[in-house]
């Protein structure tokens, strides 16, 4: 047994992490460590990767117990971390990435430069990765940067490689790479731990499945012995229902119209409409231009041209404040950059967009303002102590509603969601698409961006699928995958970053 | 609208009483530093508790103070203005020379406070429209600002002002200096500004975070430029009550005061990220630094000594705060 945790318990300050984490890894296996978030996913692992101490419960490495101070302990016996949001210095190479801390000790602290690319890059090419120990990080995309994570891992000659959530931010085909790398690690008598979201990745990469809920060890076993509805179960404590399904409403008036934008090297000839109470799919391949498309209707950029219509009037919008004027809402891909104020509190960033809302004569209203943000946190089931917490602390989920609750409080009319469900976990997901429907219900337009297919033919109504800046098809809410694949990725798939 | 998994609710295993007044205790830190220093200082040298002592203390301290409101605004957002010193000279000079020219002495301050809006306003349209850092920007215009005030005043300061001007920065209104009146009223309206209007409420949402503040709707250069000039306009007044103490319009004024300022703002509680400071805070932060100074000049403490002692003191205070951020901030 290479790794064993029996017990871990961690509390920060008042609140308990990790009541009872317990997990086994073996050498030679990729064990998934599923959970939603605050389950004690992260802590687990901090704990094993010495970022984080515990309070009690044993950890053996090999068979003797260990007690890991700081990263670089952890590192010397042999385990390593792949963070999901990169760790690396942006401004330094690859090669100096990879041997940041250490670098060979010569005196006077001098670096042998060559001698650091030239070994970079025959571990590069060992493993065949699309790399070169000379680029600098920043310009890496996150796929890349994630890659270079794994080879610092490699480099060091880790017996254990924990992976936290590597495919969140990667393409399907980047995503292939990933596991064919997981693959080579276990090959080559590596234990790894893998920690994801993405229940349909599960089994194309792992071995055993250990299950975390509310900071416990709730099951661990072999995967082929448990269905994903299995697994679901043990995820959040009890069945989930079929939720999604519902019948399309009848289209209202339409609430946005775009004809003919264009964006020079992003945005090629788009046209689209949305009608109160529907909800629209966006599907796509990472960089097909989704994205762009919602940035350039909230003009967060500018447009080259092509005429935009909200509520029926031509909106020539030149701010993402005058696209918030004019009734657009946009639920970013990443709510802890554009979507949030993380050190402040709930009450605040739920009524950040309509400030106005809770003024009195150019005053705030504070007994307006908190009322309005208990309502919100009530009715989207905010789970937090107080309208007073501050968002830095809430689960990912709990985050996401309020965004979305702040737009709730502007009253917008027209919502853009990108991915509106990334880094949130399965019954957080549901609550989304259930205020989605209820949206909708309420006569807003929904535009709703997403890379798991499987999500946009549960929820829209129809589908759009862009590729390379373009719409190329518009689908029924009722397809598959295959057909959206079609649209999707006609030619591009065997170019893509490969 | 039933999903799973939502009763469950996280909530500290504490009683959330002890746990918030143990937070709050801790908020009050430099409070009863002050509340301490205070005390100690009155029972250390017999001339500290006196009328005259104080009201020098506040004097003192007002000039710093002042300019340390607008800093704070502007920290609070994000930002940083290291020209305040170089604004300062420029509004007292500028206030004193149109007094010097025939103005009657409301119009000379008026003209002082005008000055600082202007440079304010100068920083504020550079750093939103050229988009250069504040820290890099006011490095600049600190350099501009004085340099116009020396080439205005040809490096001499100006003396003939009215008597009465003294009043601003000597007198007593009400047995308490006039300049602590104008202290609490400056305070006031800031904390007003920032805790109860809607600039406070967008400055400190850039602050915390600019780009999601963008992404919300928020005129975000429009109220990055209006702190700036508030700033400015503060340190106009402060310009002012400085030529008031000096009675002379020194373009050589205030080299120095941006980094006083700031420790103010930052012995308060503010940070250099943004998104934190408060008006009671600065305040506080201010009148330690006074203090600490008023006491080591009462005790015969070298004033070589005094300047390492506040050094050690902004150290010290960070990390005390910077502790009790960690401790709150539970995973």
């Amino acid at each position: 047994m290479l790794l064993e945790l029996d017990h871990i318990e961690k509390r920060y300050g008042g609140v308990t992490a990790l009541s009872d984490g317990s997990l086994t890894v073996q050498a030679g296996e990729v064990h998934l460590l599923l959970g939603e978030n605050g389950a004690g996913k992260s802590t687990l692992m901090k704990i094993i990767a010495g970022i984080v101490e515990r309070d009690a419960g044993r950890m053996l490495w090999q068979g003797r117990e260990v007690h890991l101070k700081t990263p670089a302990e952890a590192a010397a016996i042999g385990i390593s971390m792949v963070h999901q949001e990169s760790l690396l210095a942006p401004h330094l190479t690859v090669a100096e990435n990879l041997y940041l801390g250490r670098e060979e000790r010569l005196p006077f602290g001098w670096v042998r430069r060559q001698r650091m690319i030239e070994s970079a890059n025959r571990l590069i090419r060992d493993h065949q990765f699309p790399l070169r120990a000379e680029w600098r990080v920043e310009k890496l995309t996150p796929a890349g940067k994630q890659l270079v994570e794994i080879c610092r891992a490699i480099l060091h000659g880790s017996s254990l490689v924990i992976f936290d959530e590597p495919t969140s931010s990667l393409s399907s085909s980047e995503t292939a790479e990933v596991f064919r790398i997981v693959r080579t690690l276990r090959d080559r008598s590596v234990g790894v731990i893998y920690i994801t979201h993405r229940l349909d990745e599960l089994q194309s990469v792992g071995d055993r499945v250990t299950i975390l809920r509310d900071g416990k060890t709730v099951h661990s076993g072999a995967l082929a012995e448990l269905t994903t509805d299995r697994i679901i179960q043990h995820m959040v404590g009890r069945e989930l229902s079929a939720i999604y399904h519902r019948d399309p409403l009848p289209p209202g008036d339409e609430l946005l119209r775009v004809e003919g934008l264009n964006r020079k090297g992003e945005l090629h000839d788009i046209s689209l409409s949305l009608r109160a109470g529907e909800i629209v799919g966006m599907a796509g391949l990472i960089g097909a231009g989704r994205t762009e498309l919602c940035r350039a209707l909230f003009a967060v950029d500018p447009i080259d041209s092509g005429r935009v219509f909200v509520c029926g009037r031509e909106a020539r919008l030149r701010s993402p404040q005058e696209a918030v004027e004019a009734g657009i809402a946009l639920i970013t891909e990443d709510r802890q950059i554009t979507g949030l104020a993380l050190r402040l509190p709930i009450a605040h960033n739920i009524t950040l967009a309509n400030v106005r809302g809770i003024s009195r004569f150019g005053l705030l209203d504070r007994g307006a303002q908190n009322s309005a943000a208990r309502d919100f946190m009530g009715r989207l089931r905010i789970r937090a102590s107080s309208a007073r917490q501050l968002c830095g602390r809430l689960s990912g989920g709990n985050q996401q509603k309020v965004v979305i609750a702040k737009w709730l409080f502007r009253q917008a009319r027209v919502f853009l969601f990108d991915e509106p469900t990334r880094g949130i976990d399965v019954g957080a997901k549901a609550e989304v698409f259930n205020l989605m429907h209820e949206l909708a219900r309420s006569g807003a337009a929904i535009l709703m961006v997403s890379s798991e297919m499987q999500e946009l033919l549960q929820v829209a109504d129809r589908i759009l699928v862009m590729r390379e800046g373009r719409i190329t098809g518009e689908l029924p809410g009722r397809s598959t995958q295959e057909e959206i694949m079609r649209y999707a990725a006609l030619e591009t798939v065997s170019e893509e970053i490969r | 609208m039933s999903g799973p998994a939502l009763e469950r609710v996280q909530v500290p295993a504490v009683p959330a009483k002890s746990r918030r007044e143990r937070i709050a205790l801790q908020r009050l830190l430099p409070f009863l530093s002050l509340i301490i220093l205070f005390i100690a200082l009155t029972l250390a040298s017999p001339n500290f508790f006196t009328s005259t002592n104080l009201s020098s203390v506040v004097r003192q301290t007002a000039v710093i103070n002042i300019m340390a409101l607008g800093m704070t605004m502007i920290m609070i957002n994000g930002g940083i203005d290291l020209s305040v010193g170089a604004i300062l000279a420029m509004g007292g000079l500028l206030g004193t020379m149109a007094m010097e020219s025939g103005m009657s002495i409301p119009m000379g301050v008026l003209v002082g406070i005008l000055t600082g809006l202007g440079c304010g306003l100068a920083n504020g349209l550079m750093i939103t429209h050229l988009r250069v850092q504040p820290f890099i920007v006011t490095l600049g215009t600190l350099g501009i600002f004085r340099g116009i005030t020396l080439i205005i005043s040809n490096g001499l300061p100006v003396h003939r002002i009215p008597e009465q001007f003294s009043y601003l920065g000597e007198g007593n209104l009400l047995g308490v200096p006039f300049v602590l009146w104008i202290l609490v009223g400056c305070a006031l309206v800031t904390h007003v500004i920032l805790e109860h209007t809607r600039l406070g409420r967008y400055t400190f949402a850039i602050g915390s975070n600019r780009e999601a503040a963008v992404y919300a709707g928020i005129p975000v250069s429009f109220h990055t430029t209006a702190v700036y000039a508030i700033g400015g306009m503060l340190t106009g007044l402060a310009g002012m009550i400085e030529a008031s103490r000096l009675m002379t319009g020194q373009p050589t004024a205030g080299q120095g005061y941006e980094l006083q300022a700031i420790a103010a703002v930052v012995i308060g509680g503010g940070s250099l990220q943004g998104g934190e400071g408060s008006v009671v805070g600065t305040l506080v932060g201010a009148f330690i630094m006074g203090l600490l100074s008023n006491g080591s000049d009462l005790l015969g403490v070298s004033p070589y000594l005094q300047q390492a002692i506040i050094g050690a003191v902004i150290i010290l205070a960070v990390t005390l705060d910077e502790v009790r951020k960690r401790r709150t901030a539970a995973a």
